[in-house]
């Protein structure tokens, strides 16, 4: 589905991917695990076409994404939730919702998408008047995920889904992700530090240090102890 | 008492031609985050295309009419062009802050200098839409003040309706309030930002069309327009529309009492005091936010 070949990306003048290479295949559910600053974010921004590598090929179902804007990867079907979220604050839940799918392909699904979306955070539903920057951590957290839903990826990416957030309330979130992959079949790629809660949904993981991925294994063969040592 | 309600009428009418000559001001600032140094002469060029259909005319007819949809047309496209062409690749720059000030700063003269080659100095102004005056009470109004508050009432709630309900509203909004969300949900934000150009020099050119029907318009009163739209927009709240809207009228109606108690001479004076207080006490401005 996604393939990712030898690319170099930079973070201000920080040559902070280097040479890096990965694959996600249809309908799985991919950690990619690392130290902060070591470039998974900055990974993430090139995928969705916030920024762009200075070399290298992103192919995106066999179309070549990666001088792409970010507008254009939305339309194919690539939905990134930024660690910082970026709500709308001064716009209510809905509005927020609905812009999530301002993209031509999920125009027309609204209706059953917003269905899905309060079927898996019914907390939305009763704050959907209510203005975003007036919401938790939690609920902004759930919005932004959400709000990626209404965008109708067949690929979701998501920045440290549980940060800042309360043991149950993370809990609740990883659920909901599970949900999504199983029940929509959308392909999932988690940036997160809650290694063993992400290593219990992932199917395969990427260990990412210093720019370059460190070792990519199936996440039945991980042995916790060699992730948290890369940490170090 | 008679003179105090229809300096109060007359302040409130004067208000709502202010509150539309910000309105564009404020839209560029409040989406994009650019100071439009070139706006009045962009309020001028809509009102001298208007004058080029209306010149033989004594009243206003279907011609006027004619003369609006053709500067709504033009100021699109050319707002629209404007920011494709010069500040899209300007605001990719390092300092893009100042270097689009100066930009449309620049583009402001040039322009006010080709309307002054091809109109000439002398003083125009546009036909009035209806002539006559009605009384109500102890207030004397007349049919072309009540209609230019109703034009600009009118466009306050398009404009209203266009942000909350039209997809491209929305996205302005969105953009206004988080260009790294906007980019996130799949806006082409270069797109909007073109629109949003459009839209503010089709509002501005209306401001200055109806401004050209209640005083006057010559190639150099731009900047005057500017300069009291600047003054509107900084009290009301930098990039709120509704702050403009109250800043205007309540402006309009300090000139008014100004001119009724003191002499016109007090209103620019007074008008800078003010502005300069509340940007003292409250510098974001009365209703300082966003779109």
């Amino acid at each position: 589905m996604l393939k990712v070949d030898s690319i170099n990306g930079y973070y201000a003048d920080l040559h902070v991917i280097k040479n890096l290479s990965l694959r996600i295949d249809q309908g799985e559910v991919v950690a990619l695990f690392g130290p902060n600053g070591h470039g998974k974010s900055t990974l993430l921004k090139i995928l969705c076409g916030l920024q762009h590598p200075k070399s290298g090929t992103i192919l995106f179902n066999g179309e070549n994404i990666t001088a792409y804007p970010s507008h254009r990867i939305v339309e194919l079907g690539i939905a990134y939730i930024p660690e910082a979220r970026d709500l709308f604050g001064d716009m209510t839940v809905m509005e927020n919702l609905n812009l999530g799918a301002y993209n031509k392909r999920a125009r027309h699904s609204i209706p059953q998408n917003l269905e899905f979306v309060f079927e898996i955070f019914p907390r939305l539903f009763e704050r959907k008047n209510q203005l975003c920057s007036t919401l938790s951590g939690g609920e902004s957290r759930m919005v932004a995920v959400a709000r990626g839903l209404m965008s109708e990826p067949s690929l979701l990416m998501v920045d440290e889904p549980s940060i800042g957030l309360s043991p149950s309330l993370r809990s609740s979130v990883f659920e909901a992700l599970a949900k999504i992959n199983r029940e929509k079949g959308i392909t999932l790629l988690i940036v997160e530090q809650e290694i063993r809660d992400a290593l219990s949904m992932a199917n395969r993981i990427y260990m990412i240090k210093k720019g370059e991925i460190l070792f990519e294994k199936p996440s039945a063969e991980v042995d916790i102890n060699e992730i948290e040592k890369a940490y170090f | 008492m008679e003179s105090f309600l229809n300096a109060l009428v007359s302040g409130l009418i004067s208000g709502s031609l202010y509150a539309a000559m910000a309105l564009g001001l404020t839209i560029i600032y409040g989406i994009s985050r650019i100071f439009n140094f070139g706006h009045g002469v962009i309020a001028l060029i809509g009102a001298y295309i208007a004058w080029i259909f209306v010149q033989n005319s004594k009243i206003a007819d279907t011609s006027l009419l004619l003369g609006i949809l053709v500067a709504i047309v033009f100021l699109f496209l050319l707002g629209f062009l404007l920011y494709r062409y010069t500040m899209n690749p300007l605001m990719k720059k390092p300092n893009w802050e100042i270097s689009t000030v100066l930009f449309m700063l620049g583009l402001g003269i040039l322009l006010e200098n080709v309307i002054l080659q091809i109109f000439g100095p002398r003083v125009k102004s546009i036909p009035v839409f209806k002539e006559g005056n009605i009384r109500i009470g102890m207030v004397q109004i007349n049919w072309h003040e009540i209609i230019i508050i109703f034009i600009v009432i009118l466009a306050i709630f398009l404009l209203n309706l266009f942000f909350k309900h039209t997809r491209s509203g929305q996205a302005m909004r969105a953009v206004a309030q988080s260009i790294p969300g906007a980019k996130v949900v799949g806006i082409d934000i270069e797109k909007i930002f073109g629109y949003t150009f459009g839209l503010a020099f089709v509002v501005t050119g209306i401001s200055g069309i109806l401004l050209g029907t209640k005083y006057y318009m010559n190639p150099h009163i731009g900047w005057e327009w500017m300069v009291k739209g600047f003054v509107i927009v900084c009290f009301g709240g930098l990039g709120s529309t509704n702050g403009a809207i109250y800043a205007a009228l309540i402006l309009g109606v300090v000139e008014a009492l100004a001119t009724l108690f003191l002499s016109a001479m007090w209103v620019w004076p007074i008008w800078f005091a003010i502005f300069m207080i509340v940007l003292l006490i409250r510098p974001q401005g009365i209703l300082g936010g966003r779109v």
